[in-house]
């Protein structure tokens, strides 16, 4: 261990010793503002640290056998962490309406972006299963945090059971694998030996576990009544941080694997298998979300979608692309953080009180009665359905050259009929943000009429990042290519 | 910096009539109509000191900087005769859509000028972007204030119609996206260098088959925006549900953009596969006009009879692109003009109307002739240009297209000169239902004769054609036989 090693790991190991220090913090005062500042310092301050590193692939740093710190996994921790500061500023809101104090709460949050780290520098299957464990066992907890609500109960039980039912699933084919390869490390060491059924096996297994997290169909059911279960920050949590994080290990995993799939003959069945993942989430997702009048309901099946189109960065077989699909799939990723964090933010903003269940009526002539929010909304639902002038078009973009490079026309076109069904509940929801009020909650206006100084900025910026990047997203391309 | 100045300088009025209704009411019209008038009035002079230098028969460009460099997107307008007279007929339409919600428009009123006032920006960037990347960005700017002007201001079903118009463009537009990404992975392949310039995709040598996928995935987008059977069916929705200035929009300048989008880039940039594809395209045509002429003698919808002429109209634009001979193109590109004035025309017809009797049923109405004998004779204009009188614009475009396609598709202009005998049946149903008859007893209190400003709008639409009609060279010499270069017609000129 040199201290090359420990500065690049520098951003997790304060957040660990955040972790630490708040328990401790903890004995000594109970106090819901001093926990909740104490949180945001911890991630702000981990912030400060990956910002300041050079990041830079090519100068990977391997730490021990189990962690690999390199660009991509930099850039994915920074929106973690920046999702887990939106989430921290959430929660803060939503626990003053309580009268207990809250300090698990925040540890938990902690322990999260913990995990989350852990699994985004994972280079081993070890590392992975360990921050895995991290982020579910702390998700159960904060799922089902909230025990007024007559849902907690219910999914955090359905959470806890089958993720662990995945991690197992996980843990068998991580066997399957290393039965084979006799290593845990992501690298494969002998690329010219072609391995048998049980390494075929073991990686399908290894794919249920993710898949299980991602919410890819057939993998998602948990998926809606847990979003709607959790209170909304803990979803946006779910949403945002938990998906990066799957989703960047899933990339690491696959691509330093993509050797292996050309050599063996039978390659081919595994690039179908996760085709089919995809063409069945862009789908069913879609699909589902169709008739969904509960917005966070809508945001689960439409994640579902999201997570099928971003699969399509792992279809490439040229190993030449690996650069322009981690750069596709972050910039993608951080469309979707950003739409995600915008959406929810909006959704506690306007449920101010016990009574609003967060159907998507509530937002009914939102427009009319508080323009920026509004504006957020609209910019962030355009920029999931992949317009123009939003962030989340330049991600499909960027999805579809890489689509095209590698010839995959059956995920275009599921591309394309997926956005086209997808247009119907988004457009939805914008038409309601325009209709005429008819049942006006007059605490909400007068909330939304009060919102402090703080709250319009965060606002603001969220919708001018939206737009911003949309239009000039050369500012983040740049950044990308360096990593 | 001319396209840019008048983009820009439209998007802000369109901000500033937003705020300034907020502040004042009734201002925001104000500032649109003065805005749109100034701009007009500037680019005119823009362009005829510019003239005497610049060469407008072949693409000029205007300006090229890069945009997103990492994918090698430039900022690029261009300008030729061809989107010039686009530009212009928007400018034209968007002074009078806002004279026709001058009363109309009664709820938001600032944010529906600056919807209308963005669509317009959209519209102008469609007509001169040359980076397709650019353009394909326009075409979707254009798009989401349309859709707004439809779901939020449009009659009793509007958000069907608004969800509609929107998923049948976008489906379409993605196609068409995917198309110009292929078009730039090949533009990489052969020369190394990514690069969504239009000049650059010329130069290009597609292998054949690919061109054949590549133009039919332009093809369907801008068949769904011109339209053309059998994606045509958001537009009588589109259009029913439409407030009057989004009606006139629609069929005056978006339908247009689809014809614009053939020509530019179908036509002109995979040449082979499409003179492969003409047959398909021509029967398309024919079976556009003869089925939007049935449809429209059947309606019982003053906008929705307007509507499906005007996909019987837009057939006639198909099938004489297709045919690839001059006259025939020369006669396209009037039928774009002549049916842009004549729709906009009897779309701010069906709205005057409908603020008098509150309704778009043709069995409601009847007799307003001796009430409104002025609104007539105008309603009997423009119902006239819409099924080819001579001495009207439509006239002559119609007549030049079907000489044009006959010396390549005889049997295909025969059907399609069939059009015109519907177009008159149908006409006359509109103008008869409406004003002659008995009058409704119950609506005589309300129904008066034009109002000065309805009046100004009818005359300047019915002027135009009428200039056209009689001049048609005032654009035809726009497009000369010489100007042309892309299009090798071997059978035409004879007629030059």
């Amino acid at each position: 261990m040199t201290l090359t090693m420990l500065y690049s790991l520098l951003p997790i190991l304060i957040i660990a010793f955040g972790c630490v220090l708040s328990l401790l913090l903890i004995a000594w005062r109970r106090s819901q503002h001093l926990i909740l500042f104490f949180t945001l310092a911890i991630l702000t301050s981990a912030l400060i640290a990956s910002l300041l590193m050079q990041f830079d692939v090519s100068q990977a740093v391997q730490v021990t056998l189990l962690l690999k710190v390199d660009g991509y996994g930099h850039f994915a921790f920074i929106l973690v962490l920046l999702a887990s500061i939106a989430v921290s500023l959430l929660s803060s809101r939503w626990l003053q309406n309580s009268i207990e104090v809250h300090d698990e709460y925040f540890v938990l949050l902690q322990l999260v972006v913990l995990g989350a780290g852990i699994i985004v520098m994972s280079d081993h299957f070890g590392a992975l299963f360990l921050g895995f464990e991290l982020l579910s066992i702390a998700l159960v907890g904060l799922v089902g945090y909230c025990k007024v609500s007559q849902y907690s109960v219910e999914s955090s039980f359905k959470y806890l059971i089958l993720s662990a039912t995945a991690s197992s699933f996980m843990l068998l084919g991580i066997a399957f694998i290393y039965s084979q390869t006799g290593v845990l490390s992501f690298n494969v060491i002998n690329e010219q030996i072609s391995y048998g059924v049980f390494y075929q096996a073991g990686l399908l297994l290894f794919l249920v576990g993710i898949a299980f997290k991602l919410s890819l169909a057939p993998f998602h059911f948990w998926t809606p009544d847990v979003y709607q279960g959790s209170p909304t920050p803990v979803t946006l949590l779910l949403a945002s941080v938990s998906k990066v994080a799957m989703f960047v290990v899933l990339m690491k995993c696959w691509f330093s694997q993509l050797a292996l799939f050309a050599v063996v003959p039978k390659g081919a069945g595994i690039f179908f298998i996760m085709g089919l993942l995809a063409v069945l989430s862009m789908l069913v997702g879609n699909v589902l979300a169709l008739k969904q009048q509960n917005v966070k309901r809508l945001l689960a099946y439409s994640s579902i979608a999201h997570m099928g189109y971003l699969l399509i960065v792992l279809m490439i077989i040229a190993p030449q692309s690996i650069s322009l699909a981690w750069q596709s799939a972050l910039f993608y990723l951080s469309a979707y953080v950003l739409a995600t964090v915008s959406i929810f933010m909006a959704l506690q903003l306007t449920q101010n009180n016990d009574e609003l269940m967060g159907e998507i009526n509530e937002w009914q002539g939102l427009f009319w009665r508080s323009r920026m929010l509004a504006l957020l909304i609209i910019v962030a639902i355009l920029s999931l359905a992949g317009i123009p002038l939003t962030m989340g078009f330049i991600g499909k973009f960027y999805l579809l050259n890489l689509a095209v490079e590698a010839q995959q026309w059956w995920l275009i076109a599921a591309l394309i009929i997926g956005s086209g069904i997808g247009l119907f509940y988004y457009l939805r929801i914008i038409f309601v943000l325009f209709l005429t009020e008819k049942n006006v909650n007059v605490e909400q206006i007068k909330w939304l009429n009060n919102m402090s100084f703080f709250h319009r900025t965060t606002i603001f910026v969220l919708t001018f990042m939206g737009v911003f990047l949309g239009v000039f997203p050369d500012s983040l391309a740049l950044v990308l290519t360096l990593l | 910096m001319t396209i840019t100045l008048v983009m820009c300088f439209i998007f802000v009025s369109a901000c500033i009539a937003w705020f300034a209704e907020g502040i004042k009411e009734n201002s925001g019209r104000y500032v649109a109509l003065l805005s749109m008038i100034a701009i007009s009035i500037y680019l005119v002079f823009a362009l005829l000191l510019s003239e005497s230098s610049v060469d407008y028969s072949q693409l000029q460009i205007l300006t090229r900087l890069p945009w997103i460099a990492h994918f090698n997107i430039e900022y690029a307008l261009a300008l030729d005769y061809l989107s010039i007279i686009l530009v212009f007929l928007t400018l034209l339409l968007a002074v009078i859509c806002i004279l026709v919600s001058w009363h109309e428009i009664k709820t938001k009123v600032g944010f529906y000028y600056f919807n209308l006032l963005a669509s317009i920006t959209g519209i102008i960037g469609v007509f001169t972007a040359i980076d397709m990347f650019l353009f394909f960005f326009f075409w979707e700017v254009m798009l989401l204030p349309m859709t707004a002007l439809i779901a939020i201001w449009g009659h009793e079903n509007r958000h069907f119609a608004a969800i509609k118009f929107f998923i049948f463009t976008q489906v379409s537009s993605l196609l068409m996206l995917v198309a110009i990404i292929v078009m730039s992975v090949l533009h990489f392949q052969q020369t190394g260098r990514v690069s969504f310039f239009y000049q650059d995709w010329l130069a290009l040598d597609v292998p054949f088959k690919t061109a054949y996928y590549l133009m039919l995935g332009f093809f369907i987008a801008f068949a769904v925006k011109l339209p053309s059977v059998p994606v045509h069916s958001w537009l009588p929705d589109a259009h029913t549900q439409a407030p009057t200035a989004g009606s006139v929009l629609l069929a005056g300048v978006l339908l247009k953009t689809g014809a614009y989008g053939l020509i530019r880039f179908v036509l002109q940039l995979f040449p082979d596969a499409s003179s492969n594809f003409a047959p398909y395209a021509a029967v398309l045509g024919v079976v556009s006009i003869l089925y939007g002429a049935k449809m429209a003698f059947a309606q019982q919808d003053f906008k929705r009879l307007v509507a499906y002429s005007s996909i019987s109209h837009m057939g006639f634009v198909m099938l004489a692109l297709f045919s690839f001979n001059t006259i025939a193109y020369q006669g396209a590109i009037l039928t774009l003009v002549a049916h842009g004035l004549s729709s906009a025309a009897l779309f701010s017809l069906a709205g005057m109307i409908y603020k008098r009797i509150h309704s778009r049923h043709l069995p409601d109405m009847g007799g307003f002739w001796q009430h409104a004998p002025r609104m007539g004779g105008f309603a009997l204009a423009f119902a006239a240009a819409a099924f080819g009188l001579p001495g009207l614009a439509n006239f002559v475009a119609e007549f030049l297209s079907l000489v044009g396609t006959y010396q390549v598709y005889p049997i295909h202009t025969m059907l399609a000169a069939l059009g015109l005998i519907g177009s008159a049946i149908y006409g006359m149903v509109l103008f008869q239902n409406s004003f002659q008859g008995s009058f409704p007893s119950t609506k005589i209190a309300s129904f008066k004769d034009l109002s000065i400003r309805e009046f100004f709008v009818c005359s300047l639409l019915l002027s135009l054609l009428i200039v056209i009609g009689f001049y048609p060279d005032l654009i035809l010499n726009l497009f000369n036989h010489s100007h042309i270069a892309w299009l090798t017609d071997d059978v035409a000129g004879a007629g030059l």
